[in-house]
């Protein structure tokens, strides 16, 4: 008897599929509930992907000098890197949207873990019997909600702004590359959190991390305009891979990968790998800070 | 005893101290100094390669310098507009979150001397990091062109003060607002990117956008003559009325802070009187 509580604990250390799967809820809806209170940040960060897809938009008329040359200077550059469209309002919007996807996802962890460190909530979670696992799929539940309901709106908002119908390529395709390329940001903003817990200072580094981002998804432009090195690592970026199966998809052009089937099974590979990664990278991380000054201090 | 007097020696002590205080905090975190150095980089490098993408191939070197010139002295407003947002704002936001905004406005500090330490270290930081960034894609493109240095250098120094005083304001709307005030940042910071031409010329915003938004906006014309001033070409807004632009910009760079700070005290005294200043 004696042997079997030490074993399994008194009930609460040992939780089953049902405890786990409510602390997943539980977290889940207590970030929903917490963000409900401000309406205003989830409306205006849909708007978001249209403000940042008209930059370059306006940018490119400027350089061109008209919308007519904008779109013909855009079908040569891309085409010499391998995408050739005029489409580029929809090129950018659909690259602005899978962006805020991306950026939401990092940027709603990061802040979780920097949140919880400044008003002194971290160690309690960490004493709770609950794995750190399941917490986190709570966390990352919350933000892939929350960042599909910015991408679908910017997308719908966005194409009656820029006057382009996304409904004439493949959207159902390219909808399952970003569900299919979901578990691989999961991965990612596991190795987000971790730095951000490491190093604290998560507003700064966020927005450094959100340029990082759109400058290697290629949010604007191919990314094999980049020279070697930098197209390399680009490439290798799991977000890069969801954009150009994406975008390559909805538009009809070639993806820069190769064929299709190519594409599939390194969206797939992506998404079984690097979770167990980033899962793996936070476990290490957290170890290390808890043994070091604890989770708490900030 | 000596706390309780205002007067300007207490307003410059504060200022001091409350600077000390930012630079010590910044200093704890370095990472965030570095992260804003090369973000600034990345920003530029994103940009130009987006303007190489629509632009045809063989286009006059002299063209992409007047162009470049046009785009990064318009970044270098937005970032002095968007820090200034985000330092002032921002900060009084995580002395919400932890629990310290109370306890400082129970303290007989200036106000006024608060908000600007705030700003000041990073103001600092970021002019050091405009000048790399001007080097930059001076270098890309061949050397940027750079008249009326000194009327510019002024130019830049009313704008900035006009930025601090929508930054006070942002600072009381950040009390009111709370969570959704990060967002409200953001979004605008891309709103004077886009309506603000900030970085690209006025013609090329639809005519309704520029006469019935831009032309609204004071922030336009502190771009506007900032860098035609430093490009050297008459102005976009009012090619015909300097006199009119500069009334614009020298007024934007008087007048805000001192009514951004009102708006800022009328919130801040809202929320002592409703008890919600701490409230996050």
């Amino acid at each position: 008897m004696a042997a079997e509580t030490v074993h399994r604990g008194f009930g609460a250390a040992t939780p089953g599929w049902r405890a786990n799967a409510n602390v997943v809820w539980t977290v889940f809806l207590a970030r929903l509930r917490i963000i409900m209170r401000y309406k205003g940040a989830v409306l205006l960060e849909s708007f978001l992907p249209i403000v940042f897809a008209s930059l370059p938009i306006f940018l490119g008329i400027a350089v061109a000098g008209s919308e007519q040359n904008a779109a013909d200077n855009f079908f040569q550059n891309t085409n010499s890197a391998g995408q050739g469209t005029s489409e580029y309002r929809l090129y950018m919007l659909l690259g602005s949207s899978t962006f805020m996807v991306v950026s939401l996802m990092l940027w709603l962890i990061g802040y979780w873990v920097r949140r919880e460190q400044e008003t002194g909530t971290l160690e309690s979670i960490y004493l709770a019997p609950a794995k750190r696992l399941h917490v986190l799929a709570g966390v990352t539940s919350y933000t892939l909600v929350r960042s599909l309901m910015a991408f679908v709106t910017a997308m719908v908002i966005g194409s009656l702004v820029f006057g382009v119908n996304p409904l004439t390529g493949n959207l159902a395709g390219a909808l399952a590359y970003l569900i299919i390329g979901i578990p691989a940001l999961w991965g990612i903003s596991f190795i987000f959190g971790a730095i951000v817990m490491r190093i604290k200072e998560a507003n700064s580094v966020i927005q450094l991390l959100q340029w990082v981002l759109a400058f290697l998804m290629g949010v604007y432009f191919p990314v094999t305009m980049f020279p070697p090195l930098v197209r390399f690592v680009a490439m290798a970026f799991p977000p890069t891979l969801m954009n150009d199966a994406m975008r390559s998809t909805l538009l009809g052009i070639s993806s820069l990968y190769g064929p299709w089937y190519v594409v599939l099974g390194l969206m797939f590979l992506a998404a079984w790998t690097v979770p167990l990664l980033g899962y793996e990278f936070f476990g290490r991380m957290e170890r290390r800070i808890k043994r070091d000054q604890g989770v708490g201090q900030f | 005893m000596g706390l309780g007097r205002p007067g300007l020696a207490q307003y410059l002590a504060t200022f001091v101290d409350m600077s000390k205080k930012v630079i010590v905090e910044y200093s704890r975190y370095p990472v965030a100094f570095v992260a804003l150095f090369v973000q600034v980089f990345l920003i530029i490098l994103l940009l130009m390669m987006s303007v190489f993408v629509f632009s045809a191939p063989g286009t006059e070197g002299a063209d992409v310098r007047v162009f470049a010139g046009m785009m990064a002295y318009g970044f270098v407003t937005n970032i002095f507009l968007s820090f200034t947002l985000w330092e002032v704002g921002w900060s009084v936001r995580e002395e919400q979150v932890r629990g310290t905004l109370e306890s400082l406005y129970l303290s007989p500090t200036n106000q006024f001397s608060n908000l600007l330490s705030r700003v000041f270290a990073v103001l600092l930081w970021t002019a050091i990091m405009c000048a790399a960034g001007l080097g930059l894609v001076s270098g890309i493109v061949g050397g940027l062109p750079a008249t009326n240095l000194l009327l510019g250098l002024g130019l830049l120094g009313l704008n900035i003060s006009g930025f601090l005083g929508l930054g006070f304001l942002f600072a009381g709307v950040t009390i009111k607002l709370k969570e959704t005030a990060q967002i409200l940042v953001s979004f605008l910071q891309f709103f004077f990117f886009i309506f603000s031409a900030q970085f690209f010329p006025f013609a090329v915003l639809p005519k309704p956008v520029l006469d019935y938004v831009s032309r609204f906006l004071p922030v336009s014309y502190a771009v506007d003559l900032f860098r035609t001033t430093l490009l050297g070409i008459p102005p976009e807004l009012l090619p015909n009325d300097l006199a009119l632009e500069y009334a614009i910009v020298i007024g934007f760079g008087v007048l805000s802070p001192v009514l951004g700070y009102l708006g800022y005290k009328r919130i801040e005294r809202k929320a002592r009187l409703e008890g919600t200043l701490g409230e996050y």
